[in-house]
């Protein structure tokens, strides 16, 4: 383990000791796996440890698989995918945090192409493509298809648009999906509300709050 | 109002057990497609898992006027195109483990002939979108027009996929001819 | 075939990958079992309109400022979910409703979630932060109310999580949603960003 991933592993025990709610965790959650798929899970979460890759992100994924009582040979695969996908995640973002890399390699994994996230790479400072790329995420599994919410995101992105405009964008398109619009249109339809574009900006539907990040 | 739409009207009601006969009636035919399209019966397994679980989640938005086959079937090909796409990311060499599990046995093909085994593995030897047009068109019997709603792809560019397997297919036999 | 594509091999071809393929009955049997584990698809939109219609949430000081400062994921929910398969939603009741706030925090990266389940027994929050474990993190009710919270320190950034329904797994539906977990399920997202002043 590096001495900086050892450092937050203490820094986030230290938080979860102060705080109720987190009950002590069980000591070996891969014990339900059979020794050959464990083998392989840990084989693949040390190699990530190894490349500098967001371990904890394969870690949790194998535990969400457990949990969700899928089989071995599925739970090996799914980790499997993750570790390549974070290194293209990676590849095509460059220098982000383990959170970009872990929302990014989600979409990578239903479909987007690694070259087509470029355009979010490197951020500049006090920018993080987190929220785009959460987004995106939400709208390719809302059904929306998914090279129309890559132009979207990407465009947003490069207009230098915040995280409250994609998170926005994320409410008005699931509630018009909710309403029964087609979701490729839903998309549509509230992009043109964008400033700059045809149309306003919607406002948040009353009694919500303004949730969103500066 | 067809079975399908019945069934579906029942889901809705709240009797579950009538999407089982939903299943029933398409299992094996969706399983064919995904089998011939995946070339692994362990990913066709995981594709139609997937399948029929987003289908459930979204009958609410299956609407009377569509077919249901048709309906089904565009999250069928989405499903196995993600599939396909996981694998892909998956059979990237690994440094460590992939030593570790050369003991691990294969998947299982489960092949019930050598003529299966040989005509999946020629399938499999074509580019994923022309043996996706070659299947719709000639093992589900699709028209273009159903294609089409069912990939977004234009009807033209489909009949150019159909027609590219069609050679690949024939050049392959030319080759077999020649050896 | 058009004649372009007629030739006996490729008919051939298509013959044999017609015939059908021997499936798995385990495999199968296994869909309904996950099925009948879903929520019963919503059958209607229009009534999921109405119960989205927001309502005011009371928000302390504090919490404003840290909200403005940055957390995400705030969940409005509504829907049929809770439509018990035993018949217990009684005509003419409305469906229950459950509600998702997240984002009430008592400090920068700290997220209280908030549902409101009336007729769940159990409900309890899963995620990237307690190992996906059902047991670890329940959530409590407000006594003779409908309402269930937790309050959990997360570590900056993107989690994922779910809500454990009476042994049901839900997404929120008004959070963000994560990628197809590939495992035939889909998990709910929020994003914790370190407040003003760190």
């Amino acid at each position: 383990m590096t001495r900086f991933s050892r450092f937050l592993l203490g820094g986030m025990c230290g938080v979860a000791l102060c705080a109720p709610g987190l009950v002590a965790q069980d000591p070996d959650p891969f014990a339900k796996l059979d020794p050959n798929s464990r083998f392989a899970v840990e084989a693949i979460i040390d190699s990530a440890q190894v490349a500098g890759l967001p371990w904890r992100n394969l870690r949790s994924r194998a535990l969400e698989a457990i949990a969700k009582k899928v089989d071995s040979r599925r739970i090996v695969a799914a980790v499997r995918t993750r570790f390549t996908t974070l290194k293209e995640a990676r590849a095509a973002l460059g220098s982000v945090g383990d959170g970009e890399l872990g929302a990014a390699a989600a979409v990578i994994e239903v479909g987007v192409k690694p070259e087509q996230l470029t355009a979010l790479r490197n951020p500049p400072r006090g920018r993080s493509p987190l929220a785009a790329l959460t987004v995106l995420g939400d709208l390719i599994t809302r059904e929306v298809p998914r090279d129309e919410a890559i132009s979207a995101i990407t465009k947003l992105w490069q207009e230098g648009r915040t995280d409250a405009d994609f998170m926005g964008l994320f409410h008005g398109v699931e509630s018009d999906i909710l309403q029964g619009l087609n979701p490729g249109a839903a998309l549509q339809n509230r992009i043109r509300e964008f400033p700059g574009r045809a149309g306003i900006k919607p406002a948040p539907p009353a009694g919500e709050p303004e949730t969103l990040s500066p | 109002m067809s079975d399908d739409a019945a069934d579906v009207q029942r889901v809705l009601a709240g009797d579950v057990d009538a999407y089982a006969a939903l299943v029933d009636r398409y299992y094996d035919r969706c399983a064919r497609f995904a089998v011939r399209m995946l070339g692994s019966r362990d990913d066709a397994e995981d594709a139609l898992q997937a399948t029929f679980l987003r289908a459930y989640r979204a009958l609410n938005r299956y609407q009377e006027r569509d077919r249901f086959s048709a309906w089904l079937y565009r999250i069928l090909v989405n499903q196995c195109r993600s599939v396909a796409a996981r694998r892909a990311h998956r059979e990237r060499v690994f440094v460590r483990e992939e030593a570790l599990l050369l003991n691990t046995p294969d998947r299982r093909t489960g092949w019930t002939g050598e003529d299966e085994e040989f005509v999946q593995r020629v399938l499999s030897e074509l580019d994923p979108l022309l043996r996706e047009a070659f299947l719709l068109k000639y093992i589900e019997e699709m028209s273009y027009e159903e294609m089409s709603a069912l990939t977004g792809v234009g009807v033209s560019a489909l009949k150019m996929r159909v027609k590219r397997a069609c050679d690949r297919l024939r050049d392959r036999w030319e080759r077999i001819k020649n050896d | 075939m058009t004649d372009a594509e007629e030739h006996p091999y490729v008919e051939w071809i298509a013959h044999e990958a017609r015939r059908s393929v021997t499936t798995d009955q385990a495999a199968r049997a296994r869909i309904m079992e996950l099925v009948r584990a879903e929520p019963l698809p919503s059958p209607h939109h229009g009534l999921l309109r109405r119960l989205l219609q927001p309502r005011a949430l009371s928000m302390s000081p504090i919490a404003s400022v840290a909200l403005a400062a940055g957390l995400i994921g705030i969940g409005v929910v509504a829907g049929s979910f809770v439509h018990r398969r035993d018949g217990l939603a009684k005509a003419g009741q409305p469906p229950v409703v459950a509600r998702s706030v997240a984002g009430l925090p008592v400090s920068d990266t700290v997220v209280k979630f908030v549902l409101v389940a009336p007729q769940a027994g159990e409900v309890s929050i899963v995620g990237d932060f307690n190992d996906w474990n059902a047991k670890a993190t329940p959530m409590t009710r407000v006594p003779q109310g409908a309402v269930w919270s937790v309050t959990l320190p997360l570590g900056v950034g993107r989690h994922e999580y779910a809500f454990v329904v009476d042994s049901q797994w839900i997404t929120d539906p008004r959070a963000p949603l994560a990628p197809d977990d590939g495992f035939g399920h889909a998990n709910s997202v929020v994003l914790v960003r370190r407040g003003s002043g760190l």
